[in-house]
């Protein structure tokens, strides 16, 4: 079940790297954070971790429902183009995307030699973080990049529910704050954009 | 505990309101009370560990503090702020300040890292408080830059925790548990989850991929904000360096300083020779700040804590300062007092701003001098001390020949600052005079002998 | 073998319908009187009748073409995997085969376009070999991944395993090589996210485009040939990612595969009227996706591959 649900997840995630409209990226978004928070359900109820569950459902809440909303306001208020050309070709993204897939892999084996568990989802997330990392690269736009960085931090949660089976709650919470802190900043910084 | 956060509430809550700018940057001064309080009476609890070292720091950060509040009275004069964009830089000045103490006091991985992108948020828009297209984008740069340097770390610290986990629980996080333990852990992922780490914390103080996005961004923004970077925000991340590379010594010590020397290596070249070809004094700064980075790192790898921690202090001291004058001293993307200063009729000032400017190359009396001294005596123990005694002696004189070229620029420039320059009388405010003269003192307080007592107990 | 006859035979019945069927839907849907789900057959009919008209520009391809356009595909028909488990099948099919001949067939198609002389030929052949160039490693990637999770590379005993053993522990993989299939369903037989079969607007068509200038018999032939070719890769898609039903007794596997043939053909009647046609140039994201959601389900086959 966890395997499908991270099948999706990292699919949700390489649809974001495709996409070239800015509300179908936040939807992306959405799906790949609801993936995400049913994956640290799932996981959580296997191993009899509440922590887990709570923060599973925190991120549905959250990500799912309340940062795409959000942006997607800001986008709305502030007139950010919708139009997200991603710099680089369809083409090239097709070849670098299987590549960065295998690379991590390989890149990341003695690592997974050395976890004591769920060695296989380390990687898959640590190639999302990577694809996460292209996601940022690859637009010119603003609004693509801070989708992009919150993947990075989807993938960051998937890395720690996998390679450590959770971090301690505090953390976590204290992850989430963060995170709205960003969304506070990003709505400010579009709000002076024409003050100067 | 929680008193620790009044001023900084107090500065958030005050910043809704009409303000008036002395009583402002009394209350940012307040800072200073609670690090103090905590210098002289450390506590523990689950989360929070004050030892020497981080009160050390914590009050380093909280005197540039004040000396950043004492000259944000008089900048609006200077660059034309309004009064919107100062309740804003207090407002975000106030939280940079929240999260620089959890940062700052956390005994937890996971709390430090919380505290710095917290603080890292802030800075954000402190950078836009003067209205700019470049201090916009700037702006953005930063938030991406920093916000992937950041999301780096936080990689490392999972997989540092992942290392420790079967052994230690949710221990894992905690820097002290984790060093008790350094025998436990599982060596490869803790130095794997190390590098990424510490990539990332270099990132974030501009080391050698990235050498020129903090130097544009302290250009494009208002000095107070350079003020910040250079002296406190650096040192927390410095802090965060100290920690984890206690840990990974007691794990591999020869991976630490060939992974550091190579990395500063590297870095000094690049930015010794982009100091030698720039020509705008406030890049020359940022740069020179890496430059400092770079050698309290080598310093504190080599085991000469000593030295890394009187540079860190020197270093959180002079940079502000410097950064500061610049509002006074400015002509043309010049620093020069000779024209500038001309219709001063004082001599404080510039005696002051000179005996900083030549400060920071370690003439002498300098405490840099006597940090550098010792830094590279530790130096050269560790070359003694290793296998491949030719390398390290080599690597060592690339340093010197690279900080040499540094040495040199920094002498021209202060040689342009004395001689060139038009005339063109400017008021010196009062606030500035005490700024200047906070940070001299406190310099002059490093090279006590009783100081430099305390710093060398620091680190046993 | 009679059941092999049997299968055969419906397929070749049962496309005209499939594509009647999903024609009459969408007129449905969009409150229109709609057609009978039969008349593909009407005018499959008519079409024989009709004279046959050659442009004075073309040459002897496209008096053969039409009849190389059906035949490779005729060809698949007979190498389908089975509906029915203790029926006769072809072993030796595997993903090359069927891309070869598959292409093969799209080949000859392109050459009838560009024959023909005439503007709108020589605009439809470049697209479509645009989209097949595309399509085909896609469709080799994820028949492979299907492959290895059945433990053979032939497609038809593929099917067969899959159906009486399936790869639980591979659900991501074979849950993703579906959605790459499904797309490529779509793109290759010019439906609408990819092609509309409907319009004759220059701007848009590419399959339409390409036998403007054919007629009577031979427009029948080709129309006959792309409702094969969706009857073929409907057949592949129920019988490999929707694997079940194939241990009933015949009449009723036959029943529940006819059923699943519809339930596809319906789904993507709903999501042609639901969606708009993509610009000929954002057509390689779509198909960029398949090509990677196959590669990824390769990749997810190894990773997570024994993880349960």
């Amino acid at each position: 079940m966890i395997d499908v649900l991270i099948g999706f997840y990292i699919a949700t995630l390489i649809t974001e790297l495709f996409t070239t409209r800015l509300y179908r990226l936040l939807g992306w978004y959405a799906l790949n954070s609801l993936f995400l928070g049913l994956i640290a359900i799932y996981m959580g109820a296997e191993i009899g971790d509440n922590a887990m569950i709570i923060s599973g459902s925190i991120t549905i809440l959250i990500k799912f429902m309340l940062i795409p909303y959000v942006l997607k306001y800001i986008a709305t208020k502030f007139n950010i183009p919708r139009n997200i050309n991603p710099n680089l070709k369809v083409h090239y993204s097709t070849i670098i995307v299987p590549v960065i897939l295998v690379f991590t892999y390989y890149l990341v084996n003695p690592i997974i030699h050395n976890m004591a568990y769920n060695a296989n989802y380390v990687a898959l997330s640590i190639s999302s973080l990577f694809l996460a990392m292209l996601l940022i690269i690859e637009h010119k736009n603003i609004a693509p990049k801070i989708v992009g960085f919150l993947s990075i931090e989807n993938a960051l949660f998937l890395l720690a529910i996998s390679a450590t089976k959770g971090m301690p709650m505090l953390v976590e919470l204290g992850i989430f704050v963060d995170l709205l802190m960003l969304i506070v900043i990003v709505n400010i910084l579009f709000k002076h954009q024409g003050d100067f | 505990m929680l008193i620790i956060f009044i001023p900084s509430i107090l500065l958030v809550i005050l910043s809704f309101f009409k303000i008036n700018r002395t009583l402002m940057a009394a209350v940012s001064s307040l800072i200073i009370v609670p690090a103090i309080y905590i210098f002289m009476h450390p506590f523990v609890n689950e989360y929070f560990l004050v030892d020497k070292l981080n009160s050390f720091v914590l009050l380093i950060s909280s005197i540039v503090g004040v000396g950043v509040s004492l000259s944000m009275i008089s900048l609006p004069e200077r660059l034309n702020l309004n009064e919107e964009a100062i309740k804003r830089f207090y407002r975000f000045f106030g939280i940079f300040w929240f999260g620089l103490i959890i940062s700052i006091l956390a005994n937890n991985m996971g709390i430090f890292w919380i505290g710095l992108e917290f603080a890292t948020l802030s800075t954000v828009y402190m950078i836009k408080v003067k209205d700019s297209l470049t201090a916009h984008k700037e702006a953005w740069k930063y938030l991406t830059v920093g916000a992937i340097a950041i999301s780096l770390v936080l990689f490392g610290i999972i997989l540092m925790y992942a290392s420790a986990k079967d052994v230690l629980g949710e221990d894992a996080m905690n820097f002290y548990a984790l060093a008790k333990n350094a025998g436990k852990i599982n060596n490869f992922l803790f130095e794997i989850g190390f590098t990424i780490s510490v990539t990332g914390f270099f990132i974030k103080m501009g080391f050698f991929p990235m050498n020129l996005w903090l130097a544009d961004i302290e250009r494009a923004s208002i000095y107070p904000v350079a003020a910040l970077f250079s002296g406190i925000l650096e040192s927390a991340i410095m802090l965060g360096f100290f920690r984890l590379s206690k840990i990974e010594m007691l794990v591999n010590t020869s991976h630490l300083v060939t992974f550091s020397y190579i990395y500063a290596i590297f870095t000094l070249f690049m930015v010794s020779f982009l100091i030698y070809r720039t020509k705008d004094f406030v890049t020359t700064f940022a740069l020179s700040g890496i430059e400092h980075m770079v050698l309290i790192t080598i310093f504190w790898v080599s085991g000469g804590y000593f030295a890394a921690l009187l540079h860190l202090a020197a270093h959180a001291f002079l940079k502000p300062a410097l950064f500061l004058s610049s509002s006074m001293l400015e002509q043309k993307r010049r620093y020069s007092f000779k024209g500038a200063l001309k219709g001063y009729s004082n001599k404080l000032v510039p005696l002051l701003i000179s005996l900083l400017l030549l400060g920071i190359i370690s003439i002498p009396p300098s405490p840099m001098f006597f940090s550098e001294i010792f830094g590279f005596k530790a130096m050269l123990d560790v070359a003694q001390d290793s296998d491949y005694f030719l390398v390290m002696i080599f690597a060592i004189f690339i340093i010197m020949l690279l900080l040499s070229i540094i040495f040199y620029k920094f002498i021209t420039i202060y040689q342009e600052a004395l001689y060139d320059g038009d005339d063109e009388p400017k008021k010196v405010y009062k606030s500035e005079i005490a700024m200047l003269l906070l940070f001299t003192i406190s310099l002059l307080a490093l090279i006590l002998p009783q100081v430099f007592d305390y710093i060398e107990g620091i680190i046993k | 073998m009679i059941y092999y006859i049997i299968q055969i035979l419906s397929i070749f019945l049962i496309a005209p319908f499939l594509v009647g069927i999903i024609k009459s839907i969408k007129m449905f849907m969009l409150y229109k009187r709609p057609i009978s789900p039969f008349q593909p057959y009407f005018d499959f009919y008519k079409l024989l009748y009709k004279e046959v008209i050659y442009s004075k520009e073309s040459s002897a391809v496209s008096k053969i073409a039409p009849i190389l356009i059906i035949s490779p595909l005729i060809l698949v028909v007979f190498l389908l995997p089975p509906i029915f488990k203790d029926s006769f099948y072809v072993s030796f099919m595997d993903a090359f085969t069927i891309t070869g001949l598959i292409s093969l067939s799209t080949f000859f198609l392109m050459l009838l376009g560009v024959d023909s002389a005439s503007a709108f030929g020589g605009l439809g052949s470049s697209r479509e070999a645009f989209i097949s160039a595309l399509v085909e490693p896609a469709m080799i990637l994820t028949i492979f991944s299907v492959s290895l999770m059945a433990n053979s590379i032939g497609i038809s005993k593929a099917a067969l395993n899959l159906a009486s053993s399936f790869p639980a522990t591979h659900a991501a993989s074979f849950v993703l090589a579906a959605i790459s299939f499904f797309i490529l369903l779509v793109a290759e037989n010019g439906r609408i996210p990819v092609d509309n079969p409907e319009t004759h607007l220059e701007l848009t068509m590419v399959h339409e485009a390409m036998i403007l200038d054919v007629s009577g018999a031979d427009l029948a032939l080709v129309e006959l040939a792309s409702g094969i070719k969706y009857a073929i890769f409907a057949t592949l898609f129920v019988t490999l990612f929707i694997p079940f039903g194939t241990d009933l007794p015949f009449a009723l596997a036959f029943l529940v595969f006819i059923a699943k043939l519809l339930i596809v053909s319906v789904v993507i009647a709903l999501l042609e009227v639901n969606t708009a046609k993509l610009r000929l140039f954002k057509v390689p994201n779509l198909l960029g996706i398949s090509i990677i959601f196959g590669f990824l389900s390769l990749i997810t086959f190894y990773i997570l591959g024994g993880v349960a």
